[in-house]
């Protein structure tokens, strides 16, 4: 087991707030001496948010009431609703409250298509790729059996829907929805959303892109992007989970999937989670540290590819070439086992992952790889590293180490050996 | 292939002053939660993994907690880990697990056999895929909760011999595993019965205690064999053919298939109707399943005995002397017979009870011991 001294942890936060978060930590039963590298499936809490969250929850009242216990919650809610929209260029009317991603992305589908069908909208060509997030892919798998067209456009190596293959594929009078990822969890990926929109809106299809892993990584700004619908989820963003985020831009057909006392402006209904929300509208508000952060993270990640590559024999990044997010790594270690070496690298104190987080804890090769024309033997000796605001250079050199000689041993076990005839070029 | 020493030193903690880790094979159930606390208690370094190995989402079985290995016994595995703070981690093994085990099995069952999937689940994953996984995952043992035990030899090699409880014990099971690997395995409830067994778990607050055992085959759960097999293969590879009286080969009725039949079988034959028996006549049992003709043979209970058994593929893991006296289990309930094992050639055998026993059944393993110690095994063909 690597015990990690922290002493020497040069730490972004406050020295006050790195205190408060090592108490809550330690409250949730955490040691504190693990690394985690796994900020695609979910973010630990911001220390700041921690040291707010007293104050939010007391905040209990609900926010529908007219007396006033319901003033306070009302306005943490505005509040939380307003810098939401300012921090991805939306109006605060377009901006629904959600509890996570996955509702967001099927409330923009089911949404959207329910609509269209009262008004007797004909069409039902839905294009995606095999990229997306499961909550959608499943979501498309119900349609289908309810008579829509879902066709998913390929995609390379490099990870990157192509717009044209979308335009290609678009059938006016047919096409009815259009739904693409602006970040990839797995690779990190940013897809071309811009110009798939342009194109969608040459046969006025409706768009939504899963913005889910785009926020606090990238800018987002949904009016640029064109898009229609975008799905956000503050778990990801240093926010407490609960609280998710769908951007209706204004006049977008949508019906709710869960109806209730007129939430959301009749869009959402259920009493809100003013805990999480409030904690997404804080990390919201601190939208002009992303770039910096991100800046630091970029010079972390690539430092960390650069010496896999130089140190780690036929190792490779997938999707090195691509656009990507700075926080994000995907590792192809050939003579390896994802599963095998995830475990191995959790005993050693290391938190990574083989792919998106799956519920079972049971991890089959990933789908989004194999979409790619990953082979299966790739997509299975592959690691996903993520990267995240509060990553050391410490922790980043602990992990190569760590890294390199779980490598070397596991391939020692397989009798893996370089192959000779390709060199080492990096 | 022997990677491994012979003699093993299996104190808790090595010489160098590190704990010695091992990997415990969790199925959620009574026995291997009790061999992980064990092992914790003795102060080894546990780590936990259930293998995950059929996809319950995706069938209509009503996921059983009772039989192994389903998402809810999964859930009890994690617990017993989360209880004692060792890691724990799900191995996915579904498509080895269908192409090893459930595969063989329905094949098994459509060639006239009554196949033991337990054995190969335990050739192809716990005692191959999870003894990779223990190299991988630097440990130093395997650790399953079967009934059996490990044993110095006369030489000081470990050997595997009966367990305690002689009601429960597995080792029927364990003739396949690899003789090399056996230094690194480790049996922690194999001294231990039943009851004994459920004590510790209760004394533990292990809230499983109380869960009834698997004793069936864990991915058929209650729907029975035949469904299962149905469910797994189209209709028209079902062999439907004739029910034939020994020795005059008449036409007693007609059957769905071989697969709903197994040797020594007397009830649900669908003779019951039959006008001319009488009830002084004595019972017809199943003695033969013939695949190629699909007949399914019936006789009276003599027929069902022979003294001569070939095995095929036999596994060895400690000598056997050419026509050593041992006692031979032909299947997991036999209480054993002595008999002669005679080597046909490297993996055949000849076995010659001194008694004739009953329903040899093709797709079962006998399987051999001198007193208590396991010594391999051979498939009846």
């Amino acid at each position: 087991m690597t015990t990690l001294t922290r002493s020497s942890k040069q730490s972004l936060n406050s020295p006050a707030s790195d205190q408060a978060l090592d108490q809550a930590r330690t409250a949730l039963g955490r040691t504190s001496d693990r690394v985690y590298l796994d900020h695609n499936a979910t973010t630990p809490p911001d220390s700041a948010v921690l040291t707010k969250l007293s104050s939010w929850a007391l905040d209990w009242g609900n926010p529908s009431s007219i007396h006033q216990h319901g003033r306070g919650p009302k306005t943490r809610l505005r509040e939380a609703r307003d810098s939401v929209s300012k921090m991805i260029g939306a109006s605060s009317l377009e901006t629904i409250f959600t509890s996570c991603g996955s509702e967001s992305n099927t409330m923009a589908v089911r949404g959207a298509l329910s609509a269209l069908q009262k008004k007797g909208d004909p069409r039902r060509h839905i294009l995606s790729s095999a990229l997306e997030h499961p909550s959608l892919r499943r979501t498309f798998d119900a349609l289908k059996l309810e008579g829509y067209d879902v066709e998913l456009v390929p995609v390379d190596r490099s990870g990157r829907v192509n717009e044209k293959d979308v335009e290609a594929r678009l059938r006016p009078n047919e096409t009815v929805l259009v739904s693409f990822m602006l970040v990839n969890n797995e690779t990190g990926v940013i897809q071309p959303i811009k110009e798939i929109t342009r194109a969608a809106k040459t046969v006025g299809a409706l768009v939504h892109t899963d913005a889910v892993q785009a926020l606090g990584k990238i800018k987002v700004d949904v009016k640029e992007l064109g898009v229609d619908y975008a799905s956000f989820a503050g778990h990801k963003f240093y926010a407490l989970r609960g609280a998710g985020v769908l951007y209706s831009a204004r006049g977008a057909p949508l019906d709710p999937l869960v109806y209730g006392g007129g939430q959301e402006r009749h869009r959402r209904g259920g009493t809100e989670n003013i805990l999480s929300i409030a904690s997404l509208g804080f990390m919201c508000s601190r939208s002009d540290e992303v770039e910096g952060r991100a800046e630091t993270i970029r010079e972390l990640r690539n430092y960390f590819e650069s010496r896999v590559l130089l140190e780690i024999p036929e190792a490779s990044i997938t999707c090195l070439e691509s656009p990507r997010v700075a926080s994000t790594s995907s590792l192809l270690l050939p003579g390896t086992d994802g599963e095998t070496l995830l475990m191995s690298l959790d005993m050693d104190g290391f938190s990574v992952s083989t792919g998106a987080a799956c519920s079972s804890g049971s991890p089959e090769p990933s789908p989004v790889l194999l979409a790619m024309g990953l082979t299966r033997e790739e997509a299975q000796c592959s690691l996903r590293v993520g990267l995240g605001w509060s990553t050391t250079r410490e922790e980043i050199e602990l992990f190569i180490e760590t890294l390199k000689r779980v490598v070397t041993r596991l391939r020692g076990l397989r009798n893996w050996h370089p192959s000779p005839t390709e060199e080492q070029v990096s | 292939m022997n990677e491994f020493s012979d003699f093993v030193d299996r104190s808790p903690v090595g010489p160098d002053g590190r704990r010695r880790r091992v990997l415990v094979a969790m199925s959620g159930g009574v026995d291997s939660s009790v061999a992980a606390a064990l092992l914790v208690e003795q102060g080894f370094d546990v780590v936990g993994v259930t293998m995950q190995v059929w996809d319950y989402t995706s069938c209509d079985i009503v996921e059983g907690n009772g039989t192994c290995c389903s998402s809810l016994d999964v859930d009890d595995a994690r617990a017993v880990a989360d209880r004692f703070g060792f890691p724990f981690y799900v191995a996915n093994c579904e498509a080895k697990f269908k192409a090893t085990v459930i595969d063989p099995f329905v094949a098994g069952y459509l060639e006239g056999k009554t196949p033991l999937p337990c054995v190969n689940c335990n050739t192809f994953l716990k005692f191959d895929h999870l003894v990779t996984r223990m190299k991988e995952l630097d440990c130093d043992f395997l650790a399953t909760g079967h009934y059996a035990k490990i044993e110095p030899g006369k030489d000081g090699r470990p050997m595997i011999v009966t367990s305690d409880d002689s009601w429960k014990d597995q080792t029927y099971f364990l003739f396949t595993i690899d003789p090399s690997v056996v230094p690194r395995l480790m049996f922690p409830i194999g001294h231990l019965n039943k009851s004994e067994v459920r004590n510790i778990a209760e004394e533990k607050g292990l809230l499983i205690a109380r869960k009834k055992d698997s004793t069936g085959i864990c991915f058929v759960g209650t729907q029975g064999y035949t469904n299962f097999i149905e469910s797994q293969v189209g209709r028209e590879k079902l062999l439907a053919g004739n029910i034939r009286l020994h020795p005059s080969g008449e036409v007693l009725a007609r059957h769905d298939g071989i697969h709903g039949f197994t040797y020594g079988q007397r009830k649900g034959l669908g003779l019951a109707t039959r006008a001319d028996r009488t009830e002084t006549e004595s019972p017809l049992f199943v003695f033969k399943i013939d695949p190629v003709t699909r007949d399914v043979w019936v006789g009276e209970e003599s027929c069902l005995f022979s003294t001569n058994v070939t095995v095929k593929d036999a596994r060895f893991l400690g000598e056997i002397e050419d026509g050593e006296r041992l006692k031979v289990k032909i299947r997991y309930a036999h209480k054993g017979a002595f008999a002669r094992v005679h080597r046909k050639s490297s993996d055949e055998l000849e076995i010659e009870f001194e008694e004739p026993v009953r329903s040899v059944t093709p797709g079962q393993a006998a399987v051999f011991y001198r007193e208590s110690q396991l010594l391999g095994g051979g498939w009846i063909p």
